[in-house]
């Protein structure tokens, strides 16, 4: 249990930064470590809620994000704890009388569980090799899209939804060996918000 | 911005939404309480026969082939062997329900090595019950057990022979019995200080088929007297029929 407060502590360090920065200035003054957005996201397998800092790139056609997930037992029948860090690209940006749309989203994610039951090097007691994926790290496939705008009222360059469908390993993998039995189980689904400041 | 209400609760009906690849969530619960009630409905006169079914994993395609010819055959109920799922997730575990809900018959499952990753064993104990089950029906007596012994760094109780050992006490009435377990004994992720005396307990109590998976290849040997049947993966087409007519226990190798 302890690696679980640790790693709430470093959730809130984190949220906090996040929303400690905005103080700093201008976004091109700020050095390149300094957050530019905070995401929060509903489910994508990576916990009920998940939120946590981000970085924009090239006009923001790239973003990096590191986000704390939690899944509260009452929801998904235990606790459970991820830190997922995450990669997108968006190739286009489409303007709408105030509005930036942003219909495709291809993204990567690799999210690690916190917990003795799940491991990240195979445990003394297999053989070498004896599994060929990490319970503990999950990497997944992203596709999607979002639709935001400015909120000067809020200090935010632009306020965002987005949807992904997200397609874990196990997903994937399935998918591709039994294309009739997974069908549209390949993705699960994750609504969320990016506050760009 | 009601609007969105409505599809987040159709998504979340519909399971699009996944909070943690490990979750306890669903309606599944309890399916071996359910095909124990379904069993006792449809008793009917005649010989006793059931499938045997091996290794799911990643072959759930072939493994809905296996459902489908299964309609040729008139089975009592089917029994699968263990490793269900290949990463242990609740999201395998439901594909692996919805195959086997398509059969028109009850069905039942050990737990395999696979399904015990991560949170698996209790995705598995919430969707079936306990790992340890057994059930009489047509004067047999049916015994599952879990003896997945790597998995838990070799305890030394796994399997679990004390109730095994109450299990497969005598009883009026019983003719046939059959024990299903994932892991076959003698293999090296079996506990090797268990497997002289489930041998000999099994031999004792004159169990008709010890039943096992696992290795993904057919074997067929009698060891001290009593019939062991390790199944094929369902990748190799093929799951094991079993007709049980008076003192007569024949098993069949169907491909499909």
């Amino acid at each position: 249990m302890a690696a679980r407060w640790h790693s709430r502590a470093l959730a809130l360090a984190l949220l906090l930064l996040a929303l400690d920065v905005r103080a700093e200035g201008p976004p091109d003054e700020r050095p390149w470590y300094v957050p530019d957005h905070a995401a929060l996201q509903l489910a994508g397998s990576i916990g009920l809620l998940s939120a946590g800092p981000g970085w924009g790139f090239l006009d923001d056609a790239l973003d990096a994000q590191l986000l704390l997930g939690w899944a509260p037992p009452a929801v998904a029948g235990e606790d459970f704890l991820t830190v997922t860090l995450k990669g997108q690209w968006h190739p286009f940006r489409l303007r709408w009388s105030g509005w930036s749309v942003r219909p495709l989203t291809v993204g990567l994610l690799l999210s690690y569980t916190f917990g003795d039951e799940y491991f990240v090097t195979l445990p003394d007691r297999y053989p070498d090799g004896y599994y060929w994926f990490k319970t503990g790290l999950r990497p997944a496939l992203l596709l999607g899209g979002s639709v935001g705008r400015p909120v000067p009222a809020l200090g935010l360059r632009n306020l965002e939804g987005y949807v992904e469908l997200v397609a874990t390993d196990y997903r994937l993998v399935h998918f591709l060996r039994n294309p009739v039995t997974v069908e549209t189980g390949l993705f699960s689904l994750a609504l969320g918000a990016r506050l760009r400041f | 911005m009601r609007f969105w209400v409505p599809w987040l609760l159709l998504c979340a009906g519909c399971g699009a939404l996944e909070f943690h690849p490990y979750e306890l969530r669903g309606a599944d619960r309890d399916r071996h309480a359910a095909s124990l009630e379904q069993l006792r409905r449809d008793a009917h006169e005649g010989p006793l026969r059931f499938a045997v079914l091996g290794d799911i994993q990643l072959f759930l395609d072939d493994s809905a082939s296996a459902m489908k010819d299964l309609e040729r055959h008139d089975v009592d109920f089917v029994v699968q062997l263990g490793d269900l799922t290949e990463f242990g997730s609740a999201q395998e575990y439901d594909w692996v329900a919805r195959l086997l809900d398509r059969l028109p018959v009850p069905s039942f499952a050990v737990i395999g090595n696979h399904d015990v990753l991560g949170n698996g064993a209790d995705i598995y104990r919430r969707a079936f019950g306990p790992t340890f089950f057994s059930f009489r029906h047509a004067g047999s007596r049916f015994v599952l057990y879990d003896s997945n012994s790597r998995e838990y760094g070799f305890p030394g109780n796994v399997p679990d022979l004390e109730a095994l050992r109450d299990a497969l006490e005598p009883e009026l009435g019983i003719a046939h019995t059959f024990t299903f377990s994932h892991v076959p004994p003698g293999h090296g992720d079996f506990d090797a200080s268990l497997v002289e005396p489930l041998e000999q307990l099994q031999a004792e109590r004159g169990i008709s088929i010890s039943f096992h998976a696992h290795i993904h290849d057919f074997r067929d040997e009698v060891r001290r007297g009593v019939r062991y049947f390790v199944a094929d993966s369902l990748d190799h087409r093929n799951y094991l029929l079993v007709t049980v007519q008076g003192g007569v226990v024949e098993v069949e190798r169907v491909f499909y």
